[in-house]
């Protein structure tokens, strides 16, 4: 073998890289793929999402019933036929994940974009989940 | 690079051999998959929210390292409805065999994802040797 790779070789590595914040976060957010971001602002919730290696065409998004779902499939690269594969973590194939919508939107307005693997869905407020104030007479 | 790269060698990824006088890094290991074809070793790394000129590719001897530091940027101040997603720095190695043409080393950044194409040198390339 020509490689070797920086596993964990004892139990202590193991144990301290299973207990240390960073896997730990790690681990959840790779059990429910991919990970979500949701922050609000006064008019709109803008939801990220980490998407490595995805394509747009093969990428989802859906609204409805005040869910949004971020569904699809990461498309395995070409790999020569010839090759030996020696480390494969890239196993996240299809993907589903739903949050529950934080307020009404502006269905007709949602817009996304897909950059560097990760993904941006702006969600504007519709007027009635809008701050308003009211103006006494 | 280089005094953050000792603790890192030293860490191996953990805070076990960190002494307390020492600032706190700590880092994320991105996910990887590496195969080998006959011209070359090929090393993928998820990297998502990385910008391409933020990521540092290392051939040092016989160790590859990359790290890169995510920053989140979001506008204004939001509150903050669902958090999974940090700020992070991102770091992993690989101790390489030899036979490979450091110099040759080339890499690309695409969808998130880095790719780093270490060529065998020729000696190392596999070769059909035809029986006379």
């Amino acid at each position: 073998m020509l490689v070797r790779f920086n596993f964990p070789n004892t139990i202590d590595d193991l144990v301290e890289n299973f207990l240390s914040r960073e896997n730990l976060d790690y681990r959840m957010t790779s059990s429910a793929f991919p990970a979500f971001d949701i922050a609000e602002y006064e008019n709109e919730s803008v939801v990220m999402a980490e998407l490595p290696g995805i394509k747009k065409e093969d990428l989802k998004i859906t609204v409805e019933n005040g869910w949004l779902t971020v569904s699809g499939e990461r498309k395995p690269y070409e790999i020569p036929q010839n090759a030996r594969v020696l480390l494969n973590e890239m196993r996240v194939r299809e993907f589903n994940r739903s949050l529950e919508l934080p307020h009404e939107v502006e269905a007709n307005n949602i817009s996304a974009e897909l950059e560097n693997g990760i993904l941006r869905i702006h969600l504007p407020k519709s007027q009635t989940a809008r701050p308003r104030t009211i103006e006494i007479k | 690079m280089g005094k953050n790269h000792q603790v890192a060698l030293t860490r191996k990824g953990s805070t076990a051999l960190m002494r307390p006088t020492e600032p706190a890094e700590s880092f994320v290991t991105p996910i990887a998959d590496v195969y080998e074809t006959s011209e070359a070793f090929i090393v993928k790394l998820d990297l998502p929210g990385a910008a391409k000129d933020s990521i540092n590719i290392n051939v040092e001897e016989n160790r590859l390292s990359v790290k890169c530091a995510v920053q989140l940027v979001r506008e204004g101040t939001p509150k903050l409805l669902f958090g999974e997603i940090r700020s992070k720095t991102y770091y992993r190695e690989f101790v390489l065999g030899e036979g490979i043409d450091h110099y040759k080393t080339g890499a690309s950044f695409d969808t998130g994802v880095l790719t780093i194409t270490l060529p065998k040198s020729e000696s190392m390339k596999a070769r059909e040797i035809p029986i006379k």
